[in-house]
């Protein structure tokens, strides 16, 4: 994914990281291959924009983090969707599908 | 929620850096570690999937700075780091920085100090309940050409017709109006003492909305006759003649030689409204006489109301103007062609403390010392930032953004502004310690001078001018360094042998404005100070050397009688003209150079005027000798003698003005006048005859039409208020002593006040124009120099680029007279664009200034708009000679080396 697009898609990255959150707490880099994986390959999200998204979603309440200890005696800091956070997500879902639908309505016009 | 957790982990992040370092490294290791896991997972050996997981991760330094950057604490911290920075670099140059905050302080003290004088006269509200509802009803003359006659105090009669018929007030209450301000005599606390008093309505105070701080204010009863032997005192007052005894409420205190019992006592917030001098109060209690039908004639009272609640002023105004209509028609003699006004209290004293014009000259003349000290600011820094053009460079290399770079240096000037701000901030708190006692014409600008003071607004307006002084001068270098290719800096010789004619055109641009600026100032300036010289100079038509004057009012039973009141004021000429130093003395109901009262006349034989169209004059009740004392010119006739007294015919004397009016290309001498001074209820026909025609004296400095003054023996019509002037051989000063005794030895009950030279009333008649010529001429100093300074700086750092120019130009024959030459040539042909330009301009000033002042001011340019172009540019040409002579001192060798 190029910059520009990763500019553009700010609030979109937001969503998407609380539906991935939305079914298991995940840890930074299990956030990216998921969506990496679920998106086949369209959205590649790098760190420098992955985890100030974090530092954000956490500031807003909607995730929040918790370190559990990993097998070689380090920790790793897992996220977890909060009850705020499911609202939130869908509010956006809503809002993005009002959007979609509108922009494909444009589209399809003749 | 959301906002408190925001606000803790910003905290933390600031405070806990160690550990917030320390996760996300933590972090981020765990991602590169699962990165790896993964790719092998696919089948990549160990050190591929290392390499290939740090590819695509990238610089994790950056991915740090990326999160950090995501919290509002990263904000705060660049903000600090500005700042750290900042104070570094102006420690490396104190020179610079010493320079820099003071022009700032300079400028922004100026600006401050005339800021917080029209804060205090213009923008400050009365204190009392709701200001903006306080407004003041007033008379409309007919002919409204005189200044003020749209806001004549209100006669009694029509007070209380207005009060019975309005609806849109609360409440509306009188007192005597600030033009007949009496003083009266305060006796049976520590010593007598004469203060200034006001007659007020019961509910004046609830009007006002102040509330007493003990006893209570008048009731409605205590406003008839025999029942208002009552008085209010003020707070300052209570204290300095009764010690703030409490006890004195209920007390009698002899007022005028009269009882009073004392009921109340008022806040000293009066004492910060200007037109409320008054530190006692008694109930106005009107008189049979004084609500006649004749009396509408006598308009002196103000009239102060409250709005209700919902009613607004334009329609209180056009109610107040229907009744007024009503009253005049239903009085057509008295009231013909009379209408009303209305206007809130604050702009009332706003328009009749006349300031507005001469702070509008002010504030533009400190705004244009502001700017100029920010021009010469704004080429300090551009100049020095042409020294920092390889930092920069580094910098941007190393990452900054353009934006970086600027709010950088805009938060170097943001501090340098800052502390200029605190230092002009001294700067104008000394220099209205200055300005006070030079406020002191009257007794209102003596009030007006108390109430100068920095208060919040004052502070606020100094914070806001020194971040606009910030952004004015630091917006065209921060602009400057954004458009710089990094490259250049970066190069070790930053040599050109043009002189890079686009970098100066900032700095051209500015000294020119600079010294378009400076030369207006000081055009403006040499307006002022031209006409106040002038005025000063003008024939006074008297000789005012050696003139000692006094004021004697008479109060108490003793003095009622017109009678007793000219033999009490002839003992006092007679003692003082037995004392040795004394050449003579006279005594006047009114001192030249101040404004006399007005008497309304009548001629034989003319068809009498109607009652608003009366003809008027000045009028002066005088004694015999007097215009000798004076040393005013007896023109025809013959002066007043003894034997023009109670016994014989009436008598007058007018001056030239008065005989070109009214007698033109005829004799007055031997004609009769009825005179009505309204000090009477004159039903009575009395012609005087005109036995003298005097020269003319002004009313105030810079009177350009001298007005029709007559004048009245005073021992014909004699008044309990009376001006000694005495004339002396010596020192007239020294004089004040013997003439307070020689009055006590009349009568030692009758404070003598107001004792000042001649010289000095006539100092005073000027009503602060020589504050004002000073003022200006002191800014316009100001700015002159820092125009020098700026100029100076300019060509000399221009002369520095040259000098490598120099050296070959020397190297190649040319001599030092030449090398001067070019250098003049260069900087002049500047410095001439700057001062034509101010030229141009300033042309239109002296009619701006006329037109303001609207007749106060009678300026005229000539020589003032020849004389200053010159010397600007003699001052601009010494500030370019300095370093064009520096350049020629270059030895050749050195500046072919120079890079």
């Amino acid at each position: 994914m190029e910059d520009r697009s990763s500019e553009l898609v700010q609030g979109t990255l937001d969503m998407l990281i609380l539906k991935t959150l939305a079914l298991e707490p995940m840890h930074g880099y299990g956030i990216a291959l998921r969506i990496e994986q679920i998106s086949r390959g369209v959205f590649r999200v790098n760190p420098g924009s992955l985890f100030p998204a974090f530092k954000r979603l956490e500031r807003a309440g909607w995730i929040k983090p918790e370190w559990r200890p990993t097998d070689n005696n380090r920790r790793a800091k897992y996220y977890a969707l909060t009850e705020h956070g499911r609202k939130q997500l869908r509010a956006e879902k809503a809002q993005w599908g009002k959007q979609i639908a509108a922009i494909t309505r444009i589209l399809e016009a003749s | 929620m959301s906002l408190l957790r925001s606000v803790a982990d910003g905290f933390r992040a600031l405070f806990r850096k160690t550990q917030v370092e320390q996760e996300m490294d933590e972090e981020l290791r765990g991602y590169l570690d699962s990165a790896v896991e993964e790719r092998m997972r696919d089948g990549m050996s160990h050190e591929e999937a290392q390499r290939a997981a740090k590819i695509e991760m990238g610089s994790i330094e950056m991915v740090k700075e990326e999160i950090r950057s995501a919290g509002w604490e990263s904000a705060v911290e660049t903000v600090w780091q500005d700042f750290r920075y900042g104070v570094r670099i102006l420690r490396k140059d104190p020179g610079f920085t010493f320079v820099a905050v003071l022009t700032l302080a300079l400028g922004i003290g100026v600006n401050t100090t005339i800021f917080s004088v029209v804060s205090s006269m213009l923008l400050r509200k009365p204190p009392v309940d709701d200001p903006d509802r306080l407004v003041m009803l007033l008379s409309k003359a007919p002919a409204a050409t005189e200044w003020g006659a749209d806001r004549r105090p209100v006669s009694a009669p029509d007070f209380l017709d207005w009060r019975a018929q309005a609806t849109a007030y609360s409440g509306i209450a009188a007192a005597s109006s600030v033009e007949d301000a009496v003083d009266f005599t305060l006796s049976g606390g520590t010593e007598p003492e004469r203060v200034p008093g006001n007659r007020i309505s019961a509910d004046y105070f609830q009007v006002l909305g102040v509330a007493p701080v003990l006893g209570r204010t008048f009731l409605p009863g205590e406003e008839e006759v025999g029942h208002d032997r009552v008085m209010v005192l003020r707070q300052d007052l209570w204290k300095r003649h009764f010690g703030a005894d409490p006890h004195v409420l209920g007390r009698a205190v002899k007022l005028n030689g009269e009882n009073y019992t004392v009921v109340g006592i008022m806040p000293d917030s009066f004492r910060r409204m200007w037109m409320f001098p008054a530190q006692l109060w008694i109930p106005l209690a009107f008189t049979p006489a004084e609500l006649g039908p004749a009396a509408r004639r006598s308009h002196a009272l103000s009239v102060f109301a409250r709005l209700k609640p919902g009613a607004t002023e334009s329609a209180a105004r056009a109610e107040l103007i229907t009744i007024a209509a009503r009253v005049a028609a239903a009085n057509p003699e008295t009231e013909k062609g009379w209408s009303a006004n209305l206007m809130t209290a604050q702009k009332y004293a706003i328009q009749e403390a006349n300031a507005t014009p001469a702070l509008m000259f002010l504030t533009a003349a400190v705004g244009m010392v502001l700017l100029i000290a920010c021009a010469n600011l704004a080429n300090l820094l551009l100049a020095r930032n042409s020294n920092r053009q390889r930092e920069f460079a580094i910098r941007t290399a190393l990452g900054a953004s353009r934006f970086r770079l600027a709010r950088q240096l805009l938060s170097e000037c943001l501090m340098l502004s800052l502390l200029g701000g605190g230092l002009g901030l001294l700067f104008a708190v000394w220099g209205l310690r200055l300005l006070r006692p030079a406020i002191n014409w009257n007794e209102y600008s003596v009030l007006i001078a108390e109430m100068l003071s920095i208060d919040r607004s004052v502070l606020l307006f100094t914070l806001g001018v020194s971040v606009a002084a910030a952004l004015v001068f630091g917006l065209a270098p921060a602009f400057q360094i954004s458009r710089r290719d990094p490259n250049v800096g970066l190069k070790e010789s930053s040599r050109s042998t043009t002189a890079g004619r686009e970098h100066h055109r900032m700095q051209n641009l500015l000294v020119t404005g600079q010294l378009a600026l400076s030369l207006i100032l000081l055009v403006g300036a040499g307006l002022f100070v031209d006409s106040f010289v002038e005025e000063t100079r003008l024939n006074r038509g008297l000789n005012s050397a050696n003139l000692l004057t006094a004021s004697v009012s008479l109060s108490g039973a003793a003095y009622q009688d017109p009678g007793s009141q000219s033999t009490f004021f002839q003992g006092v000429l007679h003692e003082i003209e037995s004392a040795p130093q004394v050449r003579s003395a006279a005594v006047t109901s009114d001192l030249p150079y101040t404004f006399p009262g007005s008497a309304n006349l009548t001629f034989e034989g003319r068809p009498a005027a109607k009652p608003d169209e009366r003809p008027s004059a000045g009028y002066f009740a005088v004694s015999p000798g007097y215009f000798a004392v004076l040393q005013i010119p007896l023109l025809e006739g013959r002066e007043f003698t003894l034997s023009d007294n109670a016994r014989s015919a009436p008598v007058a004397i007018v001056n030239e003005a008065f005989a070109q009016k009214f007698f033109p290309n005829q004799n007055p001498l031997g004609r009769h006048i009825n005179i009505e001074n309204g000090n009477e209820n004159s039903n009575s026909q009395r012609w005087s005859e005109i036995v003298g025609v005097v020269g003319n004296v002004n009313e105030f400095l810079g009177q350009v039409a001298p007005r029709p003054h007559i004048f009245e023996p005073f021992l014909q019509r004699p008044n309990s208020s009376m001006n000694l002037v005495v004339r002396v051989k010596t020192e007239p000063g020294a004089f004040s002593g013997s003439l307070r005794r020689a009055v006590w030895r009349v009568d030692k009950d009758q404070p003598v006040t107001n004792l000042r030279t001649m010289d000095r009333v006539v100092h005073d008649a000027g009503q602060g124009d020589d504050l004002m010529a000073e003022l200006m001429g002191a800014f316009a100093g100001i700015a002159l120099l820092m125009a020098a300074v700026g100029i100076y700086g300019l060509i000399s750092y221009l002369v520095g680029r040259r000098t490598h120019e120099v050296g070959v130009r020397m190297a190649l024959g040319a001599r030092r007279g030449e090398i001067l030459l070019l250098v003049l040539r260069n900087s002049m042909s500047r410095v001439c664009v700057g001062a034509g330009i101010g030229f141009l301009i300033s042309l239109a000033l002296p009619r701006l200034v006329n037109a303001t002042f609207e007749g106060f001011y009678n300026v005229h340019s000539g020589w003032i708009l020849v004389v200053t172009p010159l010397a600007v540019l003699l001052v601009a040409l010494a500030s370019c000679y300095v370093p064009a002579r520096r350049a020629t001192r270059v030895d050749p060798m050195t500046a072919l080396r120079y890079e």
